[in-house]
């Protein structure tokens, strides 16, 4: 073999290799997609065949009745609000945090990553009820406060950012140093463009999580003014019989904001730290 | 040093934490002085929807100046979560004027002092109207604590096509109802390749204690005792261990599946079903194609009780109540003759009032008036106890235990002991 | 002297710096969780908030006298062990395979992180329908049957039904590190490669010497949330399987979900929740200490 053959060959290896892999993650989506299109009677139907992934006497009824039926726009607007608010706060809040833990020298350091650790292992589930009184004592039952401050500080983020903040070569920051900088225009002017990798990496995993939400906006929230995406596709659960078309339809809608976003970001993948060409 | 003064932080947040009582008392009034009552159901279908609007309007206009009706829709999800919403707001007496619970827990609110008794709310000849089977559901301890609109009933689905040529025969009147053995042997010979005999498993929630408790008071006995207090000797009786094994025995044979995908009888992938009052409309609307009927819900072998399931949501009047009065003619509006019938309508569901039938001259009609009879005379309302929530989960856990190989009698003892240990620590002191 | 100037406005840049999430933490967190853990001594009903009573250790004595409890413990652990490994090497391996700057790259991250993207509820009935134990029914028995073996109960056999949702949740979870396993990737520099290649490494040994090396604190992050998230294993059994059959996958979690929500014994499920608080912060703080002896 040449070695352009040899190429050749292996970029069709990686074609099929991956498009073969993609499918068995994709089906899903694809079984989502294919059902919101379907008529009710058409879903659950050969679904032990691939067929199922095919939609058979497509059409949009479904959309047409979940934009007849819930103010879609406003509900994505609400979702993309909150989440959008809280992503900003917690990349700001989180990585200064992190970048303490990772590079600074001060007392309690070792106590606070402790700290961090011990936090996220905290379900949920156990504190939602003591966090909802807690909402309610501080009168923001139905605000956009509940949905957002509760979760600006999280121990994920700020632990990744400390992870990634550890990578950080000590030279630059020396150099930086040298040059007059103080510890915190160090940074924001050298640390922080360079990390566009871990920032878009936090944007996208907070996006999909808050995305999601579903209990916490329940609890806190009543009535149409703030209600959330997920909370708008749940009406569709309401009483028997359960149509799962619109249901398809609308979860469809909800999931292309994430797919844009995840496009979106993707092009920091290849504009990390390496292509600075600072380490090592 | 520091640590110190972490731990005294934190000691102290406990301590505030612990002071902190409950949110202070909104008051229920709104700038033109009206009294504003608000009502908490859950999110529904369009048509249920607009019935709202148009209502809230009606009674607004109604009432300018004294009353404003605000209803809000909370989202009810597939399972728990309406209830977890209103978990939150018991916490915080945050909880709206009419509250809408589900059938079972009107007894469950009623007994924690969540909701107050409404027997003085209608005037005798108005209760009388309203059918037996739903006042059973919204009795506690002797006391009317909420009314439904609608109910809901359950009976045996059948393809006509598949019945016919087995050659089984259909029930005419519900003393011809099929027999437990009648209904095995009408599985087994349906069963075929791709098709199973019957669907029992409406869901794997609070589908199965709904459908599948008749199988209890069918063969003469019922999940709790009458007071409600007491499950051990009733769920896990002789009675009951057979109405498990007899059911256990269609998922064992193959004739009916422990996992059902959705929609089977739908699809013709299974001959009959045990289905909601419900079903009917979906059949008609999305499935013009299949020929199918309605039958009665099959008794016990040798004289089984006749009986049938019953149960839909009702509104109940919370604690945190300002002005009873108010709250009074808005009920007295929304659960009025007019106002259930135009409800039962738009939801497609048999309404609560005996004059809506009147009306509703589609229940006089097959198959509907299976339905509307199966209600009016063999209805039962699941259990009414303060544990219901521990009966209701413990006996699906045990049901799903028993159709994967867990002895009938074990596992409904566990259930037993579950619900029994539950109201012994909340309730039985009072 | 200079230095001495430096450490000071480094330490107070540091105060700075975490000010905002400590204060935020203990407001939203710390607090939260203290009032759970105060609440795992007392008989808390939810339904009768205004009726709470001290029960001192009365919860935690039931507690361990509770099988269904001790099952959860050991479902959580199993899980734990069989998730972990598994996911963390499919994220990199996925990672690994996306990682390349080639046309066409990013569909190819979009779709392994599809699964994340995608609702729950999807997932939830799409993998039902495939683990359905009737070969008529189930994508997965009915292949089974025709490669000539015997159809599986998965979910609803209580032997294979956490197996299932072990693999289940490894391929609806490892986008989610692949991300971040690429966002390393990112972080370790060509030269490396280039060097390891002209000293006439493959493509495997430079895996093993330039790779690994040089991901060493992601995988470290990888390993540790991985873990932390298998032991808060919640949504698939609340979705899939209500913790059944047989209790086969009843997780701490969902048994705190359960008996707080469902059963409306909050006193008793914050008991549950502060000893599940214990057991995986002396996990975390054990695997941090490997972690830095390391």
């Amino acid at each position: 073999m040449t070695q352009k053959q040899r190429e050749k060959f292996g970029s069709l290896a990686f074609y099929l290799g991956n498009t073969l892999v993609a499918f068995i993650f994709v089906s899903p989506l694809i079984w989502m997609v294919s059902s919101s299109l379907k008529p009710e009677s058409g879903i659950f139907k050969g679904l032990n065949s691939l067929s199922t992934f095919i939609p058979k006497g497509a059409s949009l009824n479904n959309y047409l009745e979940v934009f007849q039926r819930i103010d879609m726009w406003k509900f994505i607007g609400n979702s993309l609000f909150y989440v959008l608010v809280i992503i900003i706060l917690d990349l700001f809040v989180n990585s200064i945090c992190g970048y303490a833990l990772a590079k600074f020298e001060f007392k309690g350091k070792d106590a606070l990553l402790t700290l961090v650790i011990s936090l996220m292992v905290f379900p949920a589930e156990a504190i939602m009820l003591p966090m909802y009184r807690e909402m309610a004592d501080l009168g923001w039952i139905n605000t956009w406060a509940s949905l957002i401050v509760p979760f600006v500080a999280k121990c994920f983020s700020i632990y990744m950012f400390r992870q990634f903040f550890m990578d950080v070569p000590n030279d630059l920051l020396e150099a930086a140093s040298i040059d007059g900088c103080g510890p915190v225009k160090t940074f924001f002017s050298v640390v922080f463009p360079i990390s566009g990798t871990v920032y878009a990496t936090i944007f996208i995993l907070d996006f999909v999580a808050h995305w999601n939400d579903f209990m916490w906006p329940l609890l806190v929230v009543t009535g149409e003014e703030k209600r959330t995406v997920q909370l708008a596709i749940q009406t569709f659960f309401g009483s028997k019989p359960i149509n799962y078309g619109p249901i398809m339809a609308s979860l469809t809608i909800s999931a292309i904001p994430m797919l844009i976003m995840f496009l979106f970001l993707q092009k920091y993948y290849v504009e990390g730290i390496a292509s600075t060409g600072i380490k090592g | 040093m520091k640590k110190k003064v972490a731990v005294t932080l934190l000691i102290a947040m406990f301590a505030a934490g612990a002071g902190m009582g409950c949110g202070q008392v909104k008051e229920r009034v709104n700038a033109e002085g009206e009294s504003v009552i608000t009502v908490w159901s859950p999110s529904d279908e369009p048509a249920i929807e607009e019935w709202w609007e148009e209502k809230t309007a009606e009674f607004n206009e109604a009432h300018k100046g004294s009353i404003h009706l605000q209803r809000e829709a909370i989202v009810r999800a597939d399972s728990y979560a309406y209830e977890d919403k209103v978990n939150a707001a018991i916490t915080s007496n945050d909880l709206p004027d009419i509250l809408y619970v589900d059938g079972p827990n009107v007894s469950v609110y009623a007994a924690n002092g969540i909701t107050l008794p409404l027997d003085d709310f209608f005037p005798q000849e108005e209760w009388d109207d309203f059918l037996g089977s739903s006042k059973d559901q919204n009795t506690y301890d002797g006391k009317m604590y909420a009314v439904s609109a609608t109910e809901s009933s359950v009976a045996l689905y059948y393809n006509k096509d598949m019945l016919t040529e087995a050659g089984i025969r259909i029930p005419g009147s519900k003393e011809e109802a099929w027999t437990w053995s009648e209904y095995y042997e009408a599985a087994e010979k349906l069963t075929k390749e791709g098709v199973v005999g019957t669907n029992i498993i409406m869901d794997k929630g609070e589908g199965l204690p709904y459908v599948l408790e008749q199988f209890w008071i069918s063969n003469g006995t019922d999940f709790v005792s009458g007071d409600g207090s007491k499950a051990d000797g009733y769920i896990n009786s002789p009675e009951g261990v057979e109405a498990a094994e007899f059911l256990n025995s269609l998922i064992q044979g193959g004739y009916a599946n422990i996992d059902p995908i959705q929609k089977e009888f739908h699809n013709e992938r299974a001959a009959t079903m045990l289905g909601g009052s419900w079903e009917v409309a979906t059949l008609e609307k999305d499935y013009p194609d299949l020929n199918w009927g309605v039958t009665y819900f099959p008794v016990a072998d040798n004289g089984g009780i006749l009986t049938s399931p019953t149960g839909d949501w009702a509104a109940s009047v919370t604690k945190d109540v300002q002005d009873m009065d108010a709250v009074k003619e808005v009920m007295n509006f929304l659960f009025s003759k007019e106002n259930v019938t135009t409800y039962a309508q738009a939801i497609s569901k048999p309404p609560t009032r005996v004059s809506s039938y009147d009306v509703l001259t589609e229940y006089d009609e097959y198959p509907r008036s299976i339905f509307k009879e199966q209600l009016m005379e063999t209805g039962h309302p699941r259990p009414r106890t303060p544990s219901y929530s521990v009966l209701s989960a413990g006996f699906s856990e045990a049901m799903l235990n028993i159709f994967t190989g867990v002895d009938a009698k074990t596992a409904l003892d566990e259930a037993a002991a579950a619900m029994d240990k539950d109201y012994k620590k909340y309730y039985s002191e009072e | 002297m200079q230095k001495a100037i430096n450490k000071k406005s480094e330490r107070k840049a540091a105060y700075l710096f975490i000010i905002p999430a400590v204060a935020l933490l203990a407001a939203f967190l710390i607090y939260p969780a203290l009032q759970t853990i105060r609440y795992a001594f007392t008989d808390y009903n939810i339904m009768r908030p205004d009726r709470i009573k001290f029960s001192g250790i009365n919860n935690f004595i039931e507690l361990f006298q509770d099988k269904n409890f001790w099952i959860a413990v050991k479902n959580t652990l199993y899980f734990t062990v069989l998730v972990v490994p598994f996911q963390t090497a499919l994220a990199l391996a996925l990672a690994l395979l996306v990682s390349a700057r080639r046309r066409g790259v990013s569909i190819f991250r979009a779709a392994y992180f599809s699964p994340q993207v995608t609702s729950m509820v999807v997932v939830a009935i799409l993998w039902t329908v495939l683990y359905n134990s009737s070969p008529d029914s189930g994508l997965l028995n009915a292949l089974l049957v025709k490669l000539g073996m015997e159809p599986c109960g998965f979910l609803n056999d209580p032997k294979t039904a956490m197996n299932s949702i072990v693999f289940m949740s490894a391929w609806q979870g490892a986008g989610y590190q692949m991300m971040i396993f690429l966002a390393g990737l990112q972080g370790i520099p060509k030269e490396q490669y280039e060097a390891a290649s002209i000293d006439g490494a493959g493509k495997v040994k430079s895996f093993f010497y330039v790779t690994l090396p040089g991901l060493k604190n992601v995988i470290q992050y990888v390993i540790m949330i991985t873990v932390i998230q298998a032991m808060k294993l919640f949504t698939q059994p609340y979705v899939m399987t209500k913790g059944g059959p047989q209790n086969s996958t009843r997780t701490l979690v969902y048994y705190v979900y359960e008996q707080g929500f469902q059963k409306r014994n909050f006193g008793y499920a914050c008991a549950v929740a502060a000893v599940f608080f214990v057991i995986v912060i002396s996990l975390s703080l054990g695997m941090k200490k490997i972690i830095k002896a390391d």
